[in-house]
Parts: C-alpha cells; sequence; structure tokens
C-alpha cells in the first residue's frame, strides 16, 4: 500500500469535505504521505484550522491507520481510493470523485454499463409498477441497476433487479454501520453478496440531511443514464438529475397523470426536454445497443390460459383496473374470479398491487 | 334465635351457594355482616332495616349477626338483600314463617319494601338447577330471563311483603311461565341487510367464506369505503344461536348487566365494536367488580374492531388467548376468573394513518416510516390467527345509484348454513365444530391435498412470497370454500381462491 493511500485513508476518517481532501492533498508538498501532513503548513495556507490540525495530528500515526483499515477490514468491507487501479473509471474524471470509496462486494460492475434507477420514496401502484417492469427488462438485458437503497422506487429497482438475477449496486448516504433506512438492512446485505454495495462515508458515520444530494452525485457518477420512474417536485430526485445533467449523462423519464403530484418532476423535465420520455424499455435500452429480448414476451402471453382467463386478461390490456371493476365488466362468478387471478399472478402474467389494482406484468 | 336460608352468588358466570346465616339475640341493638362482604353487601344492613320496617313489619331491636358461608369467598353486590330480610323474619317465631329453607332468594330490597332487578339472574338459575336446587324467588323484573329455565319452580315477587305472605301461607306467588325460544327468535327482525350494500363483491365474498367457516377476517381500505358496514352485516349471514348457545350468551349479558328486561334471552347472534380508545380491561373483562369484557359479550357473535391498529397494542395482544381457546383468563389478586370468548374476529383497518395508501387518486401523505409502524402494529402472532386479509375500495356514484339487484343476506346465509352442516357433521366426533378452529393434526388429515393442488401451493409459495404461516391459513379456507361448494376434496380453484385472501402475508404490501 503506498503512503497516499494510507494519506487519503486517513483523512477520510475526520468527515472532512471531498473538495477539502483535494485541498489538503494539493496543499501538503511534494511527498504525500502521513508524515509529510505532520510536519505541513496547512494551518499557515489557510487549508485547516489549527483547533482541527491539532485534532488530526494526534491520530496522526501510520500505525493507528494500519488499524483503522484492519478494523474495517475484519468487517468485510474493502476500500478503494482514487489512485487506485481498481477505482471506478466513471467516477474518475468528475470533478468532485470522491477520494475514497468504503465497499462490499464486486467493485468491477462499476465500470459496467449501468442504469440508475431513481424516484419517489413513495410511489404510487402505477410507479410501482412501471419501476418494475423496466427494472426488469434492464436488468435481464444484463444492465446494472444503480440505486440508492431508499424507500420506494429504490427499493423496488433493487429488488426487482435481484429477482430477475441482474447486477445492482446500491450507493448508501451513510456509512456501512448505519444503513439507512434500518429496515432495508437485510436488502443491503443481500446486495453486497449478490451486487455492490458502496459509500464515501467511514462506517461509523451516520446519514444526514447533506449526505443524501453527496450520495446522488455518485449515482449520477456511477451510471450511463438515470431513469426517473416517478418523483413530485419536492423529491430528492431532483438533485440526482442535476449532477446527470451536469455529468452529461442521459435522462429518462416516465410520463404520467398530469393530475397526479407524484408525477410533477418527470412530467415536467419531459416537457423541457431534460429528460427522454420513456413508455417501453426499448426507449432505453437502445441506447445502450441492446436488444430486449423480452419484448415479445405479451404477444404469447395467451398461450395457455382458458377462456376465463383470457377475458380478463383482455379487460387488462388498456391498464390497471381495480378489482372491482374487473369483476363487474368480467361477468365471473366471484369465486371464479379470484382463483383465476391467482393462477395468472402466479404464472407472472399479471401482478396485484395495494389497494386493489390488477395490472399486466 | 337463629335461621338459615339460601342464596347464590356469583364468580365469572358461574353462581355458587350461599347460606345466609342469622342469629338474633339479646343485647344492645346492633347489626353485624360477615364473610367477606363488600360494601354494597354491608350496606344492605340499612336497606334491610327500612324495608322491614316500611313493610309494616317487625324489625326486631335486638343484636343482628349475619354469616355469609362459605366466609373464605368475596362476595359483592346487592343481589342477599332478600334472603337476608327473609333471615332476620324468620327468626321471630310471631311471623310464623314456614318452609323458608325450601327457596333459594335473589333480590335487591329497596327502601319501601319492593325488590329490584339484579344481574346474573340467568347463571345463578343454571348452576343452582345443576346442583339440584328446585325452587326459587326472584325479582319481578328478571322473570323474562328466567322463563327459559325448565325443570324448576321459579317465583316472581314485586315486594317483601308479598314474600312474606307467601311464606306464611297466605298467599301465593306468580310462577315464572315458560316460555319458548323458537318464538323468541321469530320476533327479533334485524334492519341490515346484505342487499343494502352495494358493490363490494369481494368483500361480500370474503364474508360469506368467513361466516361459513368461522373464520377471523381484517379488511383493509381507505376511510369511507364501507368496512363498518360490510362489518355489520355479518351477523346477519351467520347461523342462528341454538337455544344452548343462546343460554350460553345470556348468562354473560346478563352477568354484565347488559340484558334486555323485555326479551329475557339473547336471540340474535351479538355484535360487539368497542371503540379503539377502550381499555385492555374493558375487552378482556375483569376489574374490581369482575365483569366480563367486550370479547365475552361477544361470545358467539361477532367482535368488530374498527380502526384495528389504533388499539392499544396491549390490547390487541390480550386478543391471543382467546382467539386460540376460546375463553379468556382474567387472573386477579382475590380470585381467577374464566370468562367463555368464543366470537369471531371482524377487524378494518386503513391502509396506513391518512387512509390512502395504495390509491389511485388520492395523495398519501405519510412516510414510509409511519406506514410501516403502523402496519407492524399486528404483530405475526396476532396475524397467525387471522385467516382472511381484504382489501375494501371506495365505491364508486355509480355503483350506489345503480339498481343492480345485490344478492340478500338470505340467500347468502342459505350457502352458509349448508357449509356449517357438512362440517357439524365433520367434526361430529370432535370439541371443534367449524374449520378455521381445526388443529394441526386435523387440518394435516382434513385438508389433504392432491398432486395439482400441492404444484400449485408449491408455485404459489415460490412465486408470491407467502410466508410459511400463510400455508395452513390457506388450506383451512380452500376448505371452507370447498364445503362451501359442497366438493368433497379441496380443488386447485378452491386453493388459487383462498391464496387470493392473503394481502398482507404477500411481498407487494410493503
Amino acid at each position: 500500500m503506498n503512503d497516499l493511500k494510507y494519506l487519503i485513508i486517513f483523512l477520510s476518517q475526520f468527515d472532512l469535505a471531498n473538495s477539502k481532501i483535494g485541498q489538503i492533498i494539493d496543499n501538503i508538498g511534494e511527498k504525500k504521505s502521513i508524515s509529510a501532513f505532520r510536519k505541513s503548513k496547512l494551518v499557515k495556507n489557510g487549508v485547516l484550522t489549527s483547533e482541527m490540525f491539532e485534532k488530526m495530528l494526534e491520530a496522526c500515526d501510520e500505525k493507528l491507520v494500519r488499524t483503522y483499515i484492519l478494523n474495517i477490514q475484519n468487517k468485510g468491507i474493502d476500500i478503494v481510493t482514487k489512485f487506485d487501479e481498481n477505482y471506478p473509471e466513471k467516477l474518475f474524471n468528475l470533478d468532485d470523485a470522491p477520494f475514497i470509496l468504503y465497499y462490499m462486494g464486486d467493485i468491477s460492475l462499476a465500470n459496467m454499463s449501468s442504469l440508475a434507477v431513481v424516484g419517489s420514496r413513495k410511489p404510487t401502484a402505477y410507479g410501482r409498477m412501471v419501476t418494475e417492469r423496466l427494472v426488469r427488462d434492464a436488468a435481464a438485458a444484463g444492465v446494472v441497476i444503480v440505486s440508492g437503497l431508499a424507500f420506494g422506487v429504490d427499493a423496488i429497482a433493487h429488488k426487482t433487479c435481484i429477482e430477475t438475477g441482474g447486477k445492482t449496486i446500491a450507493v448508501l448516504g451513510g456509512g456501512f454501520e448505519h444503513i439507512y433506512p434500518q429496515e432495508h438492512f437485510s436488502l443491503a446485505m443481500e446486495i453486497a453478496k449478490k451486487g455492490l454495495l458502496i459509500s464515501e462515508f467511514r462506517p461509523k458515520k451516520t446519514a444526514t440531511k447533506y449526505s443524501f444530494p453527496l450520495r446522488n452525485r455518485i449515482i449520477a457518477g456511477l451510471s450511463d443514464g438515470v431513469l426517473i420512474t416517478e418523483a413530485s417536485i419536492k423529491s430528492g430526485t431532483i438533485h440526482t438529475k442535476e449532477f446527470a445533467l451536469e455529468y452529461g449523462k442521459n435522462i429518462y423519464a416516465v410520463p404520467g397523470n398530469i393530475y397526479s403530484i407524484n408525477s410533477q418532476l418527470t412530467n415536467d423535465i419531459i416537457k423541457t426536454c431534460q429528460a427522454e420520455c420513456v413508455t417501453k424499455s426499448d426507449d432505453i435500452l437502445k441506447d445502450y445497443k441492446l436488444i430486449n429480448e423480452c419484448r415479445n414476451e405479451q404477444v404469447s402471453m395467451f398461450d395457455n390460459v382458458n377462456e376465463d382467463e383470457k377475458n380478463l386478461l383482455k379487460l387488462l390490456k388498456n391498464g390497471m383496473k381495480s378489482i372491482d371493476d374487473l369483476t363487474k365488466e368480467c361477468k365471473l362468478s366471484i369465486n371464479v374470479f379470484n382463483s383465476c387471478l391467482t393462477t395468472l399472478e402466479i404464472r407472472g402474467i399479471i401482478k396485484r398491487m395495494p389497494g386493489g389494482y390488477v395490472a399486466l406484468n | 334465635m337463629y335461621s338459615k336460608v339460601l342464596s347464590y352468588g356469583l364468580k365469572g358466570i358461574e353462581g355458587f351457594p350461599i347460606d345466609v346465616e342469622t342469629d338474633v339475640s339479646n343485647g344492645l341493638p346492633h347489626f353485624e355482616i360477615v364473610g367477606l362482604a363488600d360494601t354494597a353487601i354491608k350496606e344492605a344492613k340499612e336497606r334491610v332495616r327500612n324495608a322491614i320496617k316500611n313493610s309494616g313489619l317487625n324489625y326486631p331491636i335486638k343484636k343482628i349477626t349475619i354469616n355469609l358461608a362459605p366466609a373464605d369467598i368475596k362476595k359483592e353486590g346487592a343481589l342477599y338483600d332478600l334472603a337476608i330480610a327473609v333471615a332476620i323474619l324468620s327468626c321471630d317465631e310471631e311471623n310464623q314463617i314456614k318452609h323458608e329453607k325450601d327457596y333459594v332468594y335473589i333480590g335487591e330490597l329497596s327502601f319501601d319494601g319492593s325488590i329490584k332487578k339484579v344481574k346474573g339472574v340467568l347463571p345463578l338459575l343454571i348452576s343452582a338447577r345443576k346442583l339440584g336446587y328446585k325452587k326459587f324467588i326472584i325479582p319481578f323484573e328478571n322473570s323474562h330471563e328466567a322463563s327459559f329455565i325448565s325443570g324448576v319452580e321459579i317465583y316472581s315477587a314485586q315486594n317483601l311483603i308479598e314474600v312474606f305472605k307467601f311464606l306464611r301461607g297466605e298467599e301465593h306467588l306468580p310462577l315464572v311461565e315458560a316460555c319458548q325460544f323458537e318464538d323468541v327468535v321469530k320476533q327479533s327482525a334485524g334492519g341490515l341487510d346484505f342487499s343494502n350494500v352495494k358493490g363490494q363483491a369481494m368483500a361480500k365474498r370474503a364474508l360469506e367464506i368467513a361466516a361459513a367457516g368461522g373464520h377471523n377476517l381484517l379488511m383493509i381500505g381507505p376511510p369511507g369505503s364501507g368496512k363498518s358496514m360490510l362489518a355489520k352485516c355479518f351477523p346477519t349471514i351467520l347461523p342462528e344461536l341454538t337455544f344452548d348457545e343462546a343460554l350460553e350468551v345470556t348468562k354473560i349479558h346478563s352477568v354484565a348487566g347488559e340484558l334486555d328486561g323485555k326479551t329475557g334471552i339473547v336471540s340474535t347472534r351479538p355484535f360487539r365494536s368497542p371503540h379503539h380508545t377502550a381499555s385492555t380491561v374493558a375487552l378482556t373483562g375483569g376489574g374490581n367488580y369482575s365483569k366480563p369484557g367486550e370479547i365475552s359479550l361477544a361470545d358467539h357473535g361477532v367482535l368488530f374492531l374498527d380502526e384495528f391498529p389504533e388499539y392499544t397494542r396491549h390490547a390487541i395482544e390480550t386478543l391471543r388467548q382467546p382467539l386460540e381457546d376460546g375463553v379468556i383468563t382474567v387472573a386477579r389478586s382475590n380470585a381467577t376468573i374464566v370468562y367463555p370468548a368464543n366470537f369471531t374476529l371482524i377487524a378494518s383497518m386503513n391502509p396506513c394513518p391518512c387512509g390512502n395508501y395504495g390509491s389511485k387518486d388520492k395523495e398519501c401523505r405519510c412516510s414510509a416510516t409511519q406506514i410501516s409502524k403502523y402496519l407492524s402494529k399486528l404483530s405475526g402472532p396476532i396475524m397467525d390467527r387471522i385467516d382472511i386479509h381484504i382489501e375494501v375500495e371506495n365505491v364508486t356514484y355509480d355503483q350506489l345509484k345503480s339498481d343492480h339487484l345485490e344478492e340478500s343476506s338470505k340467500v347468502i346465509k342459505a350457502r352458509v348454513d349448508r357449509a356449517r352442516e357438512i362440517q357439524l357433521q365433520r367434526f361430529a366426533k370432535s370439541s371443534n365444530y367449524c374449520n378455521a378452529k381445526m388443529n394441526v393434526a386435523q387440518t394435516k388429515k382434513i385438508c389433504k391435498l392432491n398432486s395439482d393442488c400441492e404444484t400449485l401451493m408449491r408455485n404459489a409459495f415460490e412465486k408470491l412470497h407467502l410466508s410459511a404461516r400463510a400455508h395452513d391459513r390457506i388450506l383451512k379456507v380452500a376448505r371452507t370454500i370447498a364445503d362451501l361448494e359442497g366438493c368433497e376434496f379441496i380443488q386447485p380453484a378452491h386453493i388459487a381462491e383462498a391464496i387470493s385472501y392473503r394481502t398482507l402475508d404477500r411481498k407487494y404490501w410493503q
């Protein structure tokens, strides 16, 4: 391990802003190492306050840093710094590229072609459905799905991706010891096993209001395109979109009901041409030069279903329907209806959603 | 001078005999009651003295001691007044009271000598009859409730002087006339009917299954979707109470003092809907003067808990034992009482605190944490005991105004009755009487699946991410669906339908 790496790891312990770490490295002198830091004139240069410098000096010892690294590695967490070989290429060229990344899982995923899927923490049935559908197609085509492990669209994207057998990357808004939200701890561990879990924050740091926009910049940075399935104007998704614009990534948005607050942001950015309008997965996959093999599935959907089921499927062709409407329109007795619904659901042809809605999968 | 007469006390909903012993001796005028009596009984002293005096009878100006035996059981209430008065009067030989020992006396006295209505007459009479007591004197106002007890002589009295004259052999007391249960049932007509509930086909079907198999049911839906209406109609499709069940129910209602004085018996299945601010004790029963709670009052009927997660967690968790065993054991420092609590639970809840989660056109204002917190109020063990979950949707205006003729409760009830008939035959040899109450061994034996069903079940578990606890529930519900159709064996369609009633076990609810 080289001196510079030690220095960066040492610096990452103090919750400094990423740009501050850059400044320190620039101002430390020719030799970039921990011992150089000790002798540096950072206070004089105005990079650090004397208090901060004093505090940092206390921990300024190669042995201490080594135990720090060991402790982290014992927890199964790996460290990659900006100047390492396996540092994600896509991040390297960003202006504000994180100097250090803590990760669990396969870091090489970060170099594969990827799509960030972000959106509302509380998606409607529509948002949920759209997210699942697009993620499933993209993941099946081999695109890595990047998201932020949050409630709602993020979690749906991760889960659907894992279910489809695809690879997914989750970028954390805090350290590894404080996975946020807690409810997604087991999901995070699954992602660590089957994909990549990544964070620029030291493991003991808790997520704060300010750390999420920082996380969003990594999400935008790591991906080749950003898909927003459903988001309101106030959503944090707006940060991800801004970063993606700044980094020149493709932005995709799914249009929604114009009355729905939950689709305001997506409708807006489509209107202002900031994002490409997505109505089917090929709209995204064409940019990835990937052919969607699942495309013809719907045509063959009507095979192997009985008359009653066929009727149901016909009714669902025009989109989501509530169970009550469906029962009336299909004119089946309620017991037959229910059993048809379950059979179709088990076969993955339709999907039921909270609130009593049914839609084609 | 000494005399002894019989009265009856209550412990839970079972009665026990009490000897009221009286000793009147010379000494300074004094009145003392011994035998673990509560304040209401201690105060009998004033009521009895004034009642005797104001009836124009002779109250002995002597030292009077009353003993309520057995002396080690705590006694509550004012129902011993009449027995105490008779015991005092019979001490005086001049009163010429005869045969006073042949009767069991129950009743509270008023200052003017009239006998007032008391709680719990029916359970007292039933327990006493079991022990072989044959003759009773009870308050006139309680005679309706006593009229369903056969094989004993029950006299009703309006005041003390009547009893006095009766015991002297001067006058007769009216015998309580026996009443036929069937006559009462005919009189009681319910106003609610499923034909008044528009739309909601799914919910109705689920309620039908719940009624047929005795399954507990949870409705999830936005505010104003008609959950309470559906629940209130539920008793109209339940099978009629049998006489034995009615007696059982009436006993509890009598003890709680909730009995309607006119009919005297609970002839329809009770429907209890305690508010969500109800304390745990109000639900379970107990308290200083032990009284059955709401869940016991719902015995053989329906316990409807609206806004289920709004109840305190403690209150919800106490439902575990009754849902499993059909009884609730209330242990307090002075007694442990078992009340029956064999009810069907109908619970309803919103999908989230604001109620709009999952709605197509309304915005949900709750945070994800709030929603998961709200749903997690229902613990695994409680969910384990609720077989059917359904989602209830808002009814549209068109549905409300439609002329479409909805099925009436009577038609649904006929199907339910048929399904119950099959179950009664099936469980003839066991203590159980409906599918919902099957134990593990029974489920295994009765709900055998053929290979088609087995495949379907396996697929469902893998594809729909059902939780393990759902397995047996689905089997039981499938069995009931099969019974409704009169099928001997469970078909794949039955399983598929049963699976559709497991909303909360499915992964999509997150």
